[in-house]
């Protein structure tokens, strides 16, 4: 039962990424077409200063808005653990529409509420503030970021929370007195899974992003995906729009063996770490 | 200590946060909603009802030519990918760990690999062998994406049924097939179901690796919206947007009704299915 449908992944996930590795290497005729290769030019291009400083914003804009997702996450998912009773599900769920919304609505959603006569500007017009230019700023991106992947920090965030004994709780402000110590000794270390699981599933997608960059972005907030897309849909250099691709797969393997890493004194399965 | 013993003992703190997330994550959403029945074309003002901008979608060929191209792509990568994910899911709990295990591993690693990165290597694979990118190229794209998220769903569950079940059924007389079918895939329905809708949902919205995948002929709705938004925000974008809002809210209330009359479990447990479609 496994072979027809392993051979789907084998067919459209694997080997296309094999393909992408092999023409990372290439390079392109005169026609502008990819050609297998064996040369790191196209790697010495996404290094370049200009590529590694979009490379390292792409990264710091998805730790950014990871670590809002965190702050904010975790608080929805513990009021709806802990406080929300029998709506608790329909707390999470209320929370998940959103996501499940199409992806451009989103986002166009959040231009047309930002742009420069948006409602944003007219809102915070009626205090007297003057408008701002939200659109090409790089909160505008990572406020993107937060608002498109936050549901899926708090799925993992409030299985992990209901998972755990609430009575650890009682028994660590018995122990150690102020709640603020209960939080960071017992419940964020028995929630680990949960955190690095949400952290990764919102770290992950929010490098590839190219469309948040590119309709609340500007010049100055450029991400990978967008250098990516560029060199595939318009008229680019493929073999070094596959090079960065691989580098965006290589921090994909990084971030996997560190949650991995890091839950491994738990249960270090690759399957606790994603789902 | 003050403040942070209210923050963690009193919910109210805690509650004030939620709601204000809450409220961001619709704040969006119901603009979208509420201008699509403006009735200028201001993206300020509301100045009174109207359905032109739906009109306006009605009698755009191209729109409707699009909604169709995301329907029929959605229905097609649903239903290969329930069949797929779910005899994988078989394949990666009942049949062999030394097979299961690099299986599972791909399957989890398809779920968080970041779409651009698929995108353009299907997007590759595709012209370097001379594929012209069409629907079915779409439909390979998506089908490769959901079947993930099917095998996620089915494999949690069907981890938790009890494989003695089936192989009382077989003691019964039952043929391999038979235990699969009448004892296994019933007990499944729930997941199955869900997943088939969280499937549709995911393929009908999905835009970054339609992008990649969906060539000149007719764009699947995402990708219009997309090319639409780039020449600026146009209310009949609202208009489609509150459509496309109304199909997936649709489709979740959907799966929430199915998900209750399929019997549901009683235990509080929770997992990632039952959040992505309650």
């Amino acid at each position: 039962m496994l072979a027809p449908s392993s051979l789907v992944l084998l067919l459209l996930f694997l080997a296309p990424l094999a393909m992408l590795a092999a023409y990372s290497f290439g390079t392109v005729d005169v026609l502008g077409r990819p050609q297998l290769g064996f040369t790191l030019d196209n790697y010495e291009q996404a290094v370049q200063g200009y590529n590694l400083a979009i490379v390292a914003r792409t990264v710091w804009y998805a730790a950014a808005a990871t670590a809002i997702c965190l702050v904010l996450g975790y608080t929805v998912a513990y009021t709806a653990a802990r406080f929300a009773g029998r709506f608790s599900a329909l707390l999470v769920a209320l929370v998940v529409v959103p996501w499940l919304v199409s992806y451009v609505v989103r986002i166009y959603a959040w231009k047309q509420l930002l742009g420069d006569d948006g409602i944003v500007n007219s809102a915070i017009g009626m205090f007297g503030v003057t408008p701002v230019s939200w659109i090409g700023t790089p909160y505008a991106v990572i406020g993107g970021l937060v608002y498109s992947y936050l549901p899926l920090m708090i799925l993992p965030l409030y299985a992990s929370l209901k998972d755990m004994d609430p009575s650890l709780i009682d028994a660590g402000k018995d122990l150690f007195g102020t709640p603020r110590k209960t939080f960071w000794f017992v419940t964020l270390p028995s929630t680990r899974t949960g955190v690095i699981g949400g952290c990764m599933l919102v770290f992950l997608p929010a490098l590839g992003d190219f469309a948040t960059a590119q309709f609340l972005g500007g010049a100055q907030t450029t991400m990978v995906g967008n250098i990516v897309a560029d060199q595939f849909v318009a008229s680019g250099q493929q073999t070094f729009g596959a090079a960065l691709s691989m580098g965006l797969v290589l921090l994909l393997v990084v971030t996997v063996l560190l949650g991995s890493l890091l839950n491994r004194r738990r249960r270090g399965r690759l399957s606790d770490v994603v789902v | 200590m003050g403040t942070r013993r209210a923050a963690f003992d009193r919910p109210r703190t805690l509650w004030g946060v939620t709601a204000l997330v809450l409220a961001l994550l619709y704040l969006p959403l119901g603009v979208v909603f509420l201008y699509s029945f403006n009735s200028s074309s201001s993206l300020v003002q509301f100045d009174g009802f109207s359905f032109q901008w739906y009109r306006a979608v009605l009698d755009n060929g191209q729109m409707l030519d699009s909604l169709r191209v995301s329907v029929e792509v959605a229905v097609v990568t649903t239903v290969v990918s329930v069949v797929l994910g779910t005899l994988l899911s078989f394949g990666v709990v009942r049949g062999m760990a030394a097979l299961g295990r690099p299986v599972q591993a791909s399957v989890l690693l398809r779920v968080v690999t970041p779409e651009t990165a698929t995108g353009v290597a299907l997007l590759l694979m595709f012209t370097q062998l001379g594929v012209t990118l069409s629907r079915v190229t779409l439909v390979l794209a998506h089908v490769s994406l959901c079947i993930a998220f099917v095998a996620v769903v089915i494999t949690s569950r069907l981890s938790q049924l009890n494989h003695e079940v089936e192989e009382a059924a077989m003691d019964l007389g039952a043929t391999r097939l038979q235990s699969v079918w009448l004892v296994a895939i019933p007990a499944l329905r729930p997941a199955i179901v869900s997943s088939a809708l969280l499937s549709f949902v995911l393929s009908f919205d999905n835009f970054i690796t339609s992008f990649f995948t969906s060539g000149i002929g007719v764009p699947p709705l995402p990708v219009r919206i997309y090319s639409m938004i780039r020449y600026g925000v146009s209310p009949e974008v609202n208009a489609i947007g509150a459509c496309m809002l109304v199909i997936t809210v649709l489709v979740i209330v959907l799966a929430m009704l199915v998900a209750r009359l399929g019997g549901r479990r009683r235990t509080p447990d929770f997992r990632q299915e039952d959040a992505t479609i309650v």
